[in-house]
């Protein structure tokens, strides 16, 4: 138990520090960004006939930070203002906490990812232990090269294909939004849910078969690696059942995945601003991709801190699930 | 009959390849794009000529693969739209090689502080999402200049290379390869170009395939989701123009269009998954099953 | 069937007769182990020597029908008393006379315990395997045994793999092996990677419940000294040939076959000059190098004839060699 406090305790200040470096990065983007369009609001302002006192409260309202005085003051102030997850407003939605937003569009992609992510793991690992058995054969040949094809191949098209034949060419599910507002209220009940599930589908499914193939991959050469250790031998000597061999073998093999699942969030959470705008899905990811065709600064930032941030968790959490189910880490202590 | 280091991996490659002629078909399709990066744009004038009044012409000799919107003939835009992402993608492969390699030999060879503080910067970079990072940097740099890009996309994708080269290293410490090296007095130059070099060129060469691979498919949805200029023409931009502009999901007409840069990413992928195939085998012939 | 049940059977001897497995490689179906005729005597301890390559692992494979591919028995016949001849059971038949019927013990070295599992759970595994109804008996069982052998039986069961030294593991395997009241007992090189007073202990307790237990046991190993030290008989493996079998006494007083000899003579001594010990010239052969034709050590061997090269030696009276039974004869 101590020792497992004392990993969660060395994630959190790794965790802390990273978003802390982006932060920082952010901040300075948005000041060293051509034309820098704290000073372009803040200038905006005065020529509306605001007094240079009001002009520059509001610009620090929407940025977090006053944009006069020196550099640290401006940052310490960003700084406390995310301490409070203050991230600042919109600017150009007027008037729109960014926080709330950002808060209100991580949900639905957290719901794609983590269902995608679910999915892709389970397809991927089960056919991946198949490619593993089979690979001399035909199937287990086919089955590798089909799962580093899609492996391969970048999220957004396999969105496009999707979007194209399901909801433009077949039009069997709907070509956005999260639910439809005109038919359903949000609430904890069957059509909503069913609604919500509808909408989510496609999206979800271009995620989880964007990633099966690397799962695939993954656990085949897992399932080789471990076939060749002893222990499954002597199993097979001390006259186990067959059943109780594989489950020796699926557990020992899927048990180095959880790293690769750690670093998986990154890239999937990457491909949420693809499918996000294809499949015209208001989460993190349109979030972001829509605040920089609006030069929406403050939400920029705040959307890619929220990502990082989602991310950084999702490592944590992964990374966790890990030492909790491998002795060798869970009993060091 | 004894061969030289040199022989002995041509031969490697000869047997990966004759083994399943698949991958003779990935070398083709790989020999294919390089081509088409370097001498496509000869074929063509700079500016492909277009012809508004032939917009989406039905696929003929002429135009094997229909027309875009302005009459310009496709294969003649995914044909010349290969080079520059293509160059882009290799300069920062390289980049990626070069601080990749050099992070995880260090950090592997000296461990200790050094390696630590470089694994935990390696750690940050695999853990920012890249491609949110890359769309952010799009409003404060100007990436019209090849050579920025390139830098941007190669220092994003750095960590994945490191962790493996120092992981390599380490495990070739472990097997005794540089005690004993040292233990000859080689200087550690020597042990680092001699000794360790050769030993994790795989993993290089393997990495660096994929990460050209990577950068090709990050430019491309750069300019697909539009957040670069669309000024220039290549895939990303054909398929902007084909799902969110000319409406290429709904009519048929514009479909080649759409499934021209489609096709040429998926051509290009299965080129990459069936070398690599042959890569892992060459370097790892153990994984040779009967 | 109960375990009460088969503890009162008669022990079980074994006999392996012209048994040939052979091996699939790029370079065709190589012998790994060629028409051996060997009798392991119900209650005795069995030694079985040879060099790494000498085949020896694949044969004690073979007495749980377990040779791994692209490996397969070509000819030939493990019968084992109350079993059968063990080459023709089948898949299912193989996993209910493991573990059961034929302790299997493995080298200290390889892991022979899932390491994501306490031994306890391992041990439930194989009682659910093996259909044992009475698992809290097994349990008993199991810590009977583990105290025997001098462990903390409580504790050894809570452990994972990585919590065990070498020396406990083997006492571990050693447990699972005859938990379920297996009567024939096959340990290989259960001592090797030990140090050496582990090592002492392990064959101390091989003996012992060898003894107390009524088994019929095989012991693989390349060290002479362990045959030595345990086992009533002994036989030399070389190039997938038993070359010499016998009583250990007698083999090791009056070696006769000239790769014993060599394998005798290259033990050093505590006591007496160093350079008593003579190591055999040359390199035991693997897999693709073994001579298809005629004696398989001729190549090593100080007394090698015309006739070695083209005719494989037949075993009499417990050796295989041209020489020994031309000058035996006169």
């Amino acid at each position: 138990m101590r020792g497992f406090l004392r990993r969660l305790a060395g994630h959190l200040t790794r965790g802390l520090v990273m978003i802390w470096v982006v932060v920082t990065f952010t901040f300075f983007l948005i000041r060293l960004m051509p034309g820098d369009p704290v000073q372009v609001q803040y200038e905006k302002l005065i020529a509306q006939g605001m007094s240079p006192d009001q002009a520059a409260s509001a610009t620090a309202v929407t940025y977090g930070f006053v944009p006069h005085g020196p550099v640290w003051k401006q940052y310490l102030e960003y700084l406390s203002g995310l301490i409070r997850l203050d991230l600042g407003v919109s600017v150009d939605s007027q008037g729109v906490a960014v926080a709330d937003r950002v808060f209100g569009a991580m949900p639905w992609t957290v719901l794609l990812v983590l269902s995608g992510i679910l999915v892709s793991f389970l397809v991927g690992v089960v056919l991946g232990v198949v490619a593993a058995l089979k690979r001399s054969t035909a199937v287990g040949h086919s089955l590798s090269i089909a799962g580093s094809l899609l492996h391969g191949v970048p999220p957004f098209v396999i969105a496009i294909v999707l979007a194209a034949v399901f909801t433009r060419r077949y039009r069997w599910f709907p070509s956005g939004g999260q639910y439809n507002g005109d038919e359903v209220a949000p609430g904890f009940y069957y059509d909503f849910i069913g609604d919500v599930a509808y909408h989510a589908f496609l999206p979800a499914a271009a995620f989880a078969i964007a990633s099966y193939g690397g799962w695939l991959l993954a656990m085949r050469s897992s399932v080789a690696s471990v076939l060749g250790d002893d222990f499954l031998l002597a199993a097979e000597l001390r006259g186990l059942t067959r059943m109780t061999r594989f489950r020796y073998l699926a557990r020992n093999a899927i048990l180095p995945l959880f790293t690769v699942l750690a670093i998986s969030f990154g890239l999937v959470f990457g491909g949420s601003i693809f499918i996000e705008r294809i499949f015209n899905y208001p989460g993190l990811g349109m979030l972001l991709f829509a605040s920089i065709g609006a030069r929406d600064f403050s939400m920029m930032s705040g959307a890619f801190l929220m990502i990082t941030a989602a991310v950084i968790v999702a490592n944590i959490l992964a990374d966790l699930l890990y030492t909790f189910i491998d002795p060798r880490v869970r009993r060091q202590a | 009959m004894r061969l030289s280091v040199r022989q002995r991996f041509w031969r490697g490659v000869w047997v990966a390849l004759k083994r399943r002629p698949s991958r003779i078909l990935g070398v083709i399709i790989m020999a294919l794009f390089v081509f088409m990066a370097i001498a496509g744009p000869w074929f063509y004038p700079d500016r492909l000529p277009y012809n508004v009044d032939n917009m989406y012409a039905p696929i003929s000799w002429d135009h094997p693969l229909s027309t875009d919107f302005e009459g310009v003939d496709v294969l003649a835009l995914v044909i010349t739209g290969t080079r520059g992402v293509l160059l882009v993608a290799v300069a920062a492969g390289l980049v990626t090689m070069l601080v990749g390699t050099a992070a995880g030999l260090y950090a592997g060879y000296r461990r200790g502080a050094a390696d630590s503080v470089l694994m935990r910067i390696a750690d940050f970079a695999l853990t920012i999402p890249g491609f949110p990072l890359l769309i952010v940097l799009t409003t404060a740099m100007n990436f019209g200049a090849w050579w920025k890009m390139a830098l941007v996309l190669g220092l994003i994708g750095w960590g994945g290379l490191a962790r493996a080269v120092r992981s390599q290293t380490l495990s070739l410490r472990e097997r005794g390869f540089i005690e004993a090296a040292r233990g000859l007095g080689l200087p550690t130059r020597h042990i680092v170009t001699k000794e360790l070099l050769p030993n994790v060129a795989p993993f290089i060469a393997t990495n660096l395939l994929m990460a050209v691979t990577g950068y090709i498919y990050a430019q491309v949805g750069l300019y697909f989701l539009g957040v670069l200029p669309l000024d220039t023409s290549n895939w990303g931009v054909m398929l902007n123009a084909a799902v969110f502009q000319s409406g290429a999901l709904i009519s048929p007409d514009a479909l080649p269009y759409l499934l021209a840069p489609l096709g040429a990413i998926l051509l290009l992928t299965l080129g990459v998954v069936l070398i690599v195939d042959a890569l892992e085998e060459i370097f790892n012939p153990r994984l040779r099953e009967g | 069937m109960s375990i009460v049940e088969l503890s009162t059977e008669t022990l079980p001897g074994v006999a392996i007769s012209g048994l040939t497995i052979a091996y699939r490689t790029d370079a065709g179906e190589l012998a790994a182990v060629s028409d051996i005729t060997l009798g392991l005597p119900a209650g005795t301890i069995t030694g079985l020597v040879g060099e790494s390559g000498s085949g020896k692992s694949t044969l004690a494979l073979s007495l749980l029908g377990a040779v791994q591919k692209p490996g397969r028995v070509t000819a030939g016949s493990v019968v084992i008393d109350g079993i059968g001849d063990i080459t023709k059971l089948d898949e299912h038949a193989l996993q209910s006379v493991r573990g059961a019927q034929i302790g299997y013990v493995f080298q200290a070295a390889q892991n022979s315990l899932n390491p994501l599992k306490t031994v306890g759970k391992q041990l439930l595994d194989l009682g659910r395997s093996h259909r044992v109804k009475d698992l809290r008996g097994l349990l008993r069982e199991a810590k009977v045994l583990l105290s025997r052998m001098g462990l903390a039986a409580e504790r050894v069961l809570d452990s994972y793999q990585h919590e065990l030294s070498g020396g406990m593991r083997q006492r571990v395997g050693i447990m699972f092996a005859l938990v379920l009241n297996a009567h024939l007992l096959v340990l290989d090189e259960p001592t090797t990677a030990l140090d050496m007073i582990t090592q002492a202990n392990i064959l101390q307790i091989v003996r012992d419940v060898h003894a107390e237990r009524g088994l019929t046991t095989l012991i693989v190993t390349h060290d002479v000294g362990v045959v030595a030290e345990v086992a009533d008989r002994m036989a030399v493996m070389y190039g997938g040939r038993v070359v010499e079998h016998g009583q250990t006494m007698e083999i090791l007083g009056a070696p006769r076959h000239p790769y014993t000899r060599g394998l005798i003579s290259a033990i050093p001594r505590l006591t007496g000059p160093v350079d008593a010990a003579k190591p055999l010239p040359g390199t035991p052969p693997t897999l693709g190098t073994i001579p298809r034709t005629g004696c398989v050590f001729r190549q090593r061997c100080p007394l090698r004839m015309e006739i070695c090269d083209t005719v494989a030696p037949a075993m009499i009276g417990g050796v295989a060699c041209h020489a020994v039974n031309e000058t035996e004869q006169l």
